[in-house]
């Protein structure tokens, strides 16, 4: 929302990501400071920014296909693993070098996607999300049984990637690259909401029928939002087998797939920041448990201390914010502008 | 044809179990048009409740299952009264997801509790065989099949002649008209909830005493519910009961003929069914189809 007196007076300040010169700003300061981090961040604090970044990228793609397009996909953790396994079966099976293999694992992942997207084409809602979660239980299974290509339950390394000399894969470079591919990618999510596509998904998601009588081709839209969802899904994918170094089926379980949800839930669902919100604090909480983790002696109280956290947190969002952090935040903007008075 | 007589049978006992978990997620769904996710932790929490009553505390294994299905009952109505009916009315995917989320936290409170070792629950059925013509079944998979047969029965007698069935037939095909006609609502909710957990219960400590208790049946039962539910449409007490007859079949018959040429196919096959269900009859067998309407 604007402050009052402020209009946009072009088409192109009205669709601008970025408006005013405070926002360019801090925007420049953002960047400095998250590719300036590596300086003074020791490995393991790199090492969560790296995953948090990769989190980011796949909840970026839930995001376009919930979010916008008001579909729901309880499986995305999988297609992450799609991306994640192409990468790492292609790189080290076939030797396709590392770079090639970044839309290489966006396209299969992309039309595996819209393979599992064909039920929307008669479902809505609940059935397709159970579509969904039988696709998740379907990718997992193909990864542990088909042995021969994915190496089963004990997974595949990645062949490391490198630039030059320089190696890509952990510490700093890994960040970097990660970092950048977070940049990009946060700039192509911003960019199709803007767009007639981004503006067909949303009206898809406020009302199908009045969207379809408008003339929006309802079925072939909500498989592009899946496609394109499942983009940013190998995307991420190809960041996680590059920097992690080795893929296994249980990086890519039902309960991640949950949490992407859970991290869109969090931060408010149909926001860009919301992304952000959602993902930065689902991570700094599991961070926060595997802080206190050391004190706990056993190993099955961690993992049942993660679900019970996780879950519950994400209920109570559910139950009390149902809109997210976001709107916590837009309320906070809006009261320190009118600060004297309340309206 | 030795094979397939053996297999049929088994399959239809296994159908039996399969019926038993659906029928709890059926009763909630029927009144409260919620999708319980959690159901099938549930019963992994009272397998366990039960166990550790049995063994930890030396109670009398039939006491200590009463107080475990018990114990069902209240998670159930707990779990409507605090959780789940602030958000009656809303889209259905939303309390799906919610009780997706609920059923994991019970899940990591269930291992905090008992540290998720699988369990060997003391028999309460004797143990050993009935050889049918040289087909081995087990006195538990018998009682489990009985013991949802009862539990359909009971449930088509509860809806059709007592009067709380009744109101849960109305609030499931409206509930404001329901309540301007006079039935307490949330009550109906409550109650169905509270039967749904006690279902769960029933087909905890069945299931469990089948298999072993252990973490991971809560996911095994609610991926067999899902496709019985889907198949037997949603709503329909004997689609249930068909539905589950089916998957249990097909899936014997594919871990007879299927598995010796695709290894673990038949852990894949209740999400083919599921997907080949929504795909090709989305209603199910028995379900009304829904007309949209403008």
């Amino acid at each position: 929302m604007l402050p009052g007196g402020v209009f946009n007076q072009s088409y192109a300040k009205d669709v601008a990501i970025v408006r005013t010169k405070t926002q360019w700003l801090i925007l420049f300061a953002a960047l400095a400071f998250m590719f300036l981090i590596p300086v003074f961040a020791n490995d393991y604090w790199l090492g969560w920014l790296t995953k948090l970044c990769i989190t980011i990228v796949a909840v970026l793609g839930l995001h376009i296909l919930t979010g916008l397009c008001g579909q729901f996909s309880i499986g995305h953790a999988a297609f992450v693993g799609v991306g994640a396994y192409t990468a790492a079966i292609l790189t080290t099976k076939y030797g396709v070098s590392g770079w090639l293999c970044l839309p290489i694992s966006a396209l299969v992942t992309g039309s595996v996607g819209l393979l599992f997207g064909l039920p929307c084409f008669r479902l809505k809602g609940f059935y397709l999300a159970v579509s969904t979660l039988a696709a998740s239980f379907i990718i997992i299974w193909c990864m542990r049984h088909f042995a021969t290509w994915t190496g089963g339950l004990e997974g595949l390394d990645v062949v490391t990637l490198k630039i030059g000399a320089a190696d890509l894969s952990y510490n700093q470079p890994a960040y970097w690259l990660a970092a950048a591919v977070l940049v990009v990618a946060t700039y192509c999510a911003k960019n199709i909401q803007r767009t007639s596509v981004g503006r067909a998904f949303v009206a898809i998601r406020d009302n199908e029928l009045a969207a379809e009588v408008n003339g929006i081709s309802v079925f072939r839209y909500k498989m592009l939002a899946f496609f394109i969802s499942c983009l940013f899904a190998g995307v991420a994918g190809w960041l996680w087998a590059n920097t992690q170094m080795r893929v296994t089926p249980d990086q890519f379980r039902l309960n991640d797939s949950i949490w992407y949800f859970g991290m869109l839930v969090i931060g408010g669902i149909g926001s860009t920041s919301g992304v952000f919100f959602g993902a930065v604090s689902l991570r700094a909480l599991q961070v926060t448990i595997d802080q206190v983790a050391p004190m706990i002696q056993s190993v099955q109280l961690v993992i049942a201390l993660n679900l019970v956290v996780f879950s519950g947190v994400i209920v109570l969002f559910l139950l009390f914010v149902p809109r997210g952090i976001t709107s916590l935040w837009e309320k906070l903007k809006l009261q320190y502008r009118l600060h004297p008075f309340s309206y | 044809m030795e094979t397939f007589f053996g297999a049929s049978l088994q399959g239809i006992l296994l159908g039996g179990t399969y019926a038993l978990i659906a029928l709890g997620v059926l009763v909630v769904y029927k009144s409260c048009k919620v999708f319980n996710m959690a159901h099938g932790e549930i019963m992994v929490l009272v397998s366990y409740f039960a166990w550790w009553l049995a063994v930890s505390k030396g109670l009398p294994v039939a006491a200590a299952i009463v107080v475990a299905v018990l114990l069902g009952g209240l998670t159930g109505w707990v779990l409507n009264r605090f959780l789940i009916s602030p958000l009656i009315g809303k889209p259905m995917l939303v309390t799906f997801l919610l009780t997706l989320l609920i059923g994991i936290g019970i899940q990591g409170g269930t291992l905090m509790a008992w540290e998720g070792m699988p369990q060997v629950l003391p028999s309460f059925v004797p143990q050993g065989n009935l050889d049918i013509g040289g087909i081995a079944l087990s006195y538990v998979s018998l009682a489990a099949f009985a013991v949802a047969i009862a539990m359909f029965v009971v449930f088509v007698l509860f809806f059709r002649f007592t009067r709380i069935g009744f109101g849960m037939k109305c609030v499931s095909e409206n509930p404001e008209l329901s309540r301007a006609l006079g039935i307490d609502v949330g009550r109906i909710y409550s109650i169905s909830w509270l039967i749904g957990g006690i279902a769960a219960g029933i087909g905890g400590i069945l299931v469990a005493s089948v298999y072993a208790v252990d973490t991971s049946l809560g996911w095994y039962g609610m991926v067999r519910a899902l496709p019985v539910l889907l198949l037997g449409g949603l709503e329909s007490l004997p689609g249930c009961i068909i539905g589950a007859l089916i998957v249990g079949v097909v899936e014997v018959m594919a871990s007879t003929y299927v598995d010796p040429y695709v290894s673990g196919f038949r852990e894949l096959l209740p999400f083919i069914l599921i997907i080949a269900v929504l795909m090709l009859r989305p209603q199910g067998l028995f379900g009304l189809k829904r007309i949209e309407r403008i």
